[in-house]
């Protein structure tokens, strides 16, 4: 080969490599470019949208006003409730059946008993009131919520916080809590806000169609802003964290702070392979080793189990008007089906008891003043039907795919329903800022173990608001 | 001496290959038959002394405590409003039923519903620890050679023995088509209206199959035939399955495939663009496709309470136990839904275009006066709790089998899946009308089929 051939062929190689590489470097950078646009269109936040929830049409103009409301009750309502409670018609569990057929009758005649000859519903009704509670009309809702005030202190920073509770629980949930938020912890205290899920309690059930977490979400918003607060941190479990993941969703630069007890992940291929691989190689997967601990086994605890518990949801998510109708003229029905979850959801062992275990968490008065809630509002239908405004509609969801970039602090307790470990949290929320492993608790921490849910939520404030 | 070693090999081969086939064609034409035991479910130990097998007849009473009792909850009824154009999509719409107990309360004779119910010969008989309730309708007049047909009929949840009282005279008369009459036996199962409730875990649809053997053996029959629908259906296949010498036909409105199989997904993958090759007819296209609407949509929509029965029976039957009102409400969404799921759209659930408020209503009070809704809902979760393997679900039906297939029942099961279970099915009958509670809402054409499948039978 003569020289001048070899340097013909050598840069006509050259040249050829050349624009191979060009081509290369092209795609690899447009790649990289769309790749950087396509992602930074991904929804951060999700539309607010508008709604009117009343009966009939929509007026020209609505009472923004916020009214004091006081907890009454009477004889009347008293009596009512006795003779019902002296109606009932109890049937004999089978033998040996404990608390895994449901709520076991011959302990049910024990609650029953206490409710109707020792528990005093005009001195609960007093203590429901000791907070200052309101209303206000939003979207064509009265609006319920108790509204707490820490103590005028020097060199304190109040700190305004919403609780939101969820089913079958209720404002009174966090009662417990309240006075342990609104104690000075070096220089922070909280303004608390309690409001209740329209449809739950003392808060006007929707006449319409469509009511759900985004719908509530917004509502709350609303609320807050009527209350003058322009940025304030929201801390929910169970509905309730549905609904602050909304709010977090819908207006970001206002919640400075998300602190959720419940949380689900946006369930991906990376999530089932990590499951997979988690069991064996925790580590890779990044598990640590509690979580592991409380994860597995998967089918047992996550999939046998959730199928045994979640009969209630399933006709909640389809046949509301249908399920309410007997628990809201049976209070022995109501506080049964109530009940039942208070004992399941705390530990799932307490199925194998025959008293259920209820009453080694919670006082009987306190679990009866909860199931009151929903018994004098006849509140239990309209509670049971924001399970189908919510699962009807799955597929069209946008908040389910859209992240949460608010900081976030997770308190994961180990007797909750569902173990989520921090890696699967993460492809929701983007900015955790704790997540803490709890030692004890269930699906109520703040009823069960309110100083262990009140240190977790001050430590999260004071690490997002660098106190 | 290779070759003979080879011989030898080849010859052992064979031999072998001979006895597997021949263990499997063996093991193919070996019926199975169903195991099962004897249980005890009254309270406590069984006692020492000898069954107690008289049967004694009973009557079904009501008195006037029992009427004011159930007029009080009814008054003390606290309504919640439905949602504004939400009919019975949400579940028994709360405007209607208000129409519906206002008829309760001040319409509805439940003295003369009594009477009616009493029209037949009731009974009470003491098996395996509990008192089984039934219903013994001989036919009145039996014309010369005429031949007289025993037949159990078994009913489901929430229905009851009253949902063949329309169907009942249609058997136990003679007919001009045939020469059959019927001699009707109709128990309720275990936990259901007047039949006693098991007091031990564990009492499932087998159990009640061998009960009802026991009790068609007390009353003197060798052979009878079967019908069922719901868990009917259930109860009477475990009966067949049981001593299929001793069934002689077994006649279902309702048979959901208990494993699905290969041939079943297959069908369902290919069956809307090789119908033929599946047997697959008009009919079935319509019902079975679009897939994923009918078959995972529809089913979740529609069993909530079969997922809370199977579950926490106990704790969704308390109430419904308190509260009348509760009750029909629970109960009569399914008389609406599962006689036509477009029912839902209906303001009034189409509740009385097949059915009148008096039957509806007699049906719930049986129920309400017996308080066995939470031991009917317990036979879910005995059913369920041990999982969808059981040796019975496992296991095919070698007993005559008639299917009627009813447009409007839940699950369309077409005549390839139902050969599946049912090796000898020898009549498929695709019905003009009819849902779910068929042998309620078309007596007529009920009857009709199973006195052809009888026929058929006793012909051969």
């Amino acid at each position: 080969m003569s020289l001048d051939k070899l340097l013909r062929l050598s840069t006509a190689n050259f040249s050829a490599s050349l624009a191979l590489l060009s081509l290369t470097s092209a795609v690899a950078i447009g790649g990289i470019l769309a790749y950087w646009v396509f992602r930074s269109k991904e929804a951060k936040t999700i539309p607010i949208g508008h709604g009117w929830w009343g009966k009939g049409k929509k007026p020209l103009s609505e009472d923004d006003q916020i009214h004091t409301f006081t907890i009454t009750t009477s004889d009347e309502e008293i009596k009512d409730l006795h003779a019902r409670l002296d109606l009932t018609r109890y049937t004999d569990p089978l033998e040996d059946s404990h608390f895994n057929f449901g709520f076991n009758s011959t302990y049910l005649k024990r609650v029953v008993s206490h409710w109707r000859n020792v528990y005093d519903w005009k001195k609960q009704v007093a203590a429901l009131n000791q907070y200052p509670h309101f209303k206000t009309k939003i979207e064509g809702l009265d609006v319920h919520f108790i509204r707490v005030c820490p103590p005028s202190r020097e060199n304190q920073k109040v700190v305004p916080l919403m609780l939101v509770h969820g089913w079958p629980g209720s404002f009174y949930e966090f009662y417990k809590i309240i006075p342990l938020l609104t104690q000075n912890h070096d220089g922070v205290a909280f303004e608390v806000i309690c409001p209740s899920i329209p449809g739950y309690g003392y808060s006007e059930a929707p006449q319409k169609k469509g009511f759900d977490s985004v719908a509530a979400a917004r509502i709350f918003l609303t609320l807050m802003e009527r209350l003058g607060f322009s940025q304030f941190y929201l801390h929910g479990g169970d509905w309730g964290s549905a609904i602050t993941t909304n709010m977090a969703q819908m207006k970001p630069d206002c919640v400075k702070g998300l602190h959720l007890t419940m949380f689900f992940p946006r369930r991906n291929f990376k999530m089932s392979l990590s499951l997979v691989i988690g069991r064996y190689l925790p580590f890779l997967v990044g598990f640590t080793r509690e979580d592991v601990r409380r994860i597995y086994p998967y089918f047992q605890k996550n999939v046998w189990q959730m199928l045994e518990e979640t009969g209630y949801m399933h006709i909640q998510a389809t046949k509301p008007d249908t399920a309410g109708c007997a628990v809201n003229n049976s209070p022995v029905g109501l506080a049964a089906y109530i009940l039942e979850k208070f004992s399941s959801w705390t530990d799932m062992k307490y199925r194998d008891l025959s008293d259920g275990g209820l009453e080694r968490m919670f006082t009987l008065d306190d679990l009866l003043t909860n199931v009151m809630i929903y018994w004098t509002t006849s509140s239990m239908t309209s509670s049971m039907r924001f399970y189908k405004e919510n699962f009807g509609n799955l597929i069209n969801r946008l908040d389910f795919k859209t992240g949460v970039f608010v900081p976030t602090g997770l308190a994961a307790f180990p007797n909750e329903l569902m173990h989520n470990p921090k890696v699967w949290a993460q492809t929701k929320y983007r900015n955790i800022y704790s997540y803490t492993f709890m030692p004890r608790g269930g699906h109520f921490p703040a009823f069960e173990e309110p100083q262990l849910l009140a240190d977790d939520i001050v430590q999260f404030v004071k690490k997002v608001g660098k106190i | 001496m290779y070759l003979t070693l080879f011989l030898t090999y080849i010859f052992v081969l064979v031999a072998l290959a001979l006895g597997g086939l021949l263990l499997f064609i063996f093991q193919r034409n070996r019926k199975q038959v169903l195991k099962t035991e004897d249980g005890w479910w009254g309270p406590g130990a069984p006692p020492d002394a000898q069954e107690d097998v008289s049967i004694h007849p009973f009557q079904i009473k009501t008195s006037a405590e029992e009427l004011q009792d159930l007029y009080r909850r009814i008054d003390q009824t606290r309504p919640v409003l439905s949602l504004e154009d939400s009919q019975f999509n949400y579940g028994f719409n709360s405007q209607y039923l208000q129409e519906v107990v206002s008829y309760w309360r001040n319409d509805f004779d439940w003295k003369r519903q009594v009477e009616k119910l009493n029209q037949y010969q009731h009974f009470k008989t003491n098996i395996e620890g509990i008192d089984i309730h039934f219903l013994h309708v001989k036919p009145k007049r039996v014309p010369k050679e005429t031949e007289v047909v025993p037949i159990i009929m078994v009913h489901g949840w929430p229905g009851s023995f009253y949902e063949f009282y329309g169907l009942i005279p249609l058997l136990c008369d003679p007919s001009e088509r045939d020469n059959l009459v019927f001699e009707v036996i109709c128990p309720s199962i275990p936990g259901y209206g007047f039949s006693e409730a098991p007091h031990k875990k564990g009492f499932d649809s087998v159990c009640a199959a061998r009960i009802f053997h026991k009790l068609m053996k007390r009353l003197g029959f060798q052979q009878f035939y079967a019908h069922g629908g719901d868990w009917g259906w259930l109860v009477t296949t475990n009966m067949a399955q049981l001593e299929p010498k001793i069934v002689k036909g077994l006649h279902v409105n309702f048979a959901p495939p208990s494993k699905p199989g290969l041939s079943m997904v297959l069908s369902l993958l290919l069956g809307n663009r090789f119908p033929k090759l599946f047997g697959f007819n008009g009919v079935d296209i319509q019902r079975l496709y679009p897939c994923m609407e009918k078959q995972v949509v529809e089913p979740i929509k529609e069993t909530g309470y079969m997922h809370i029965q199977a579950t926490k029976p106990d704790t969704v039957g308390r109430a419904l136990n308190d509260s009348p009102v509760g009750l029909a409400a629970y109960i009569l969404e399914k008389f609406s839904t599962w006689t036509c799921n477009d029912f839902r759209n209906l303001e009034d659930g189409g509740l009385t275009r097949k059915f009148s408020l008096d039957d509806l209503l007699t049906n719930v009070m049986i129920y309400w006066t017996s308080g066995c809704i939470t031991s009917s809902m317990r036979f879910y979760k005995e059913n369920f709790a041990k999982g969808l393997y059981q040796p019975h679900s496992k296991m095919p039906v070698y007993v005559p089998t008639g299917f009627a297939c009813f447009p409007k029942e839940l699950m369309h099961t077409p005549k390839l899946w139902v050969k599946q279970k049912y090796h000898q099915l020898k009549s498929y009958t695709t019905m003009a009308r009819g849902g779910h509670f068929a042998a309620m809402e078309e007596p007529q054409l009920m009857a009709e089929d199973i006195r052809t499948f009888t026929k058929m039978i006793e012909e051969k």
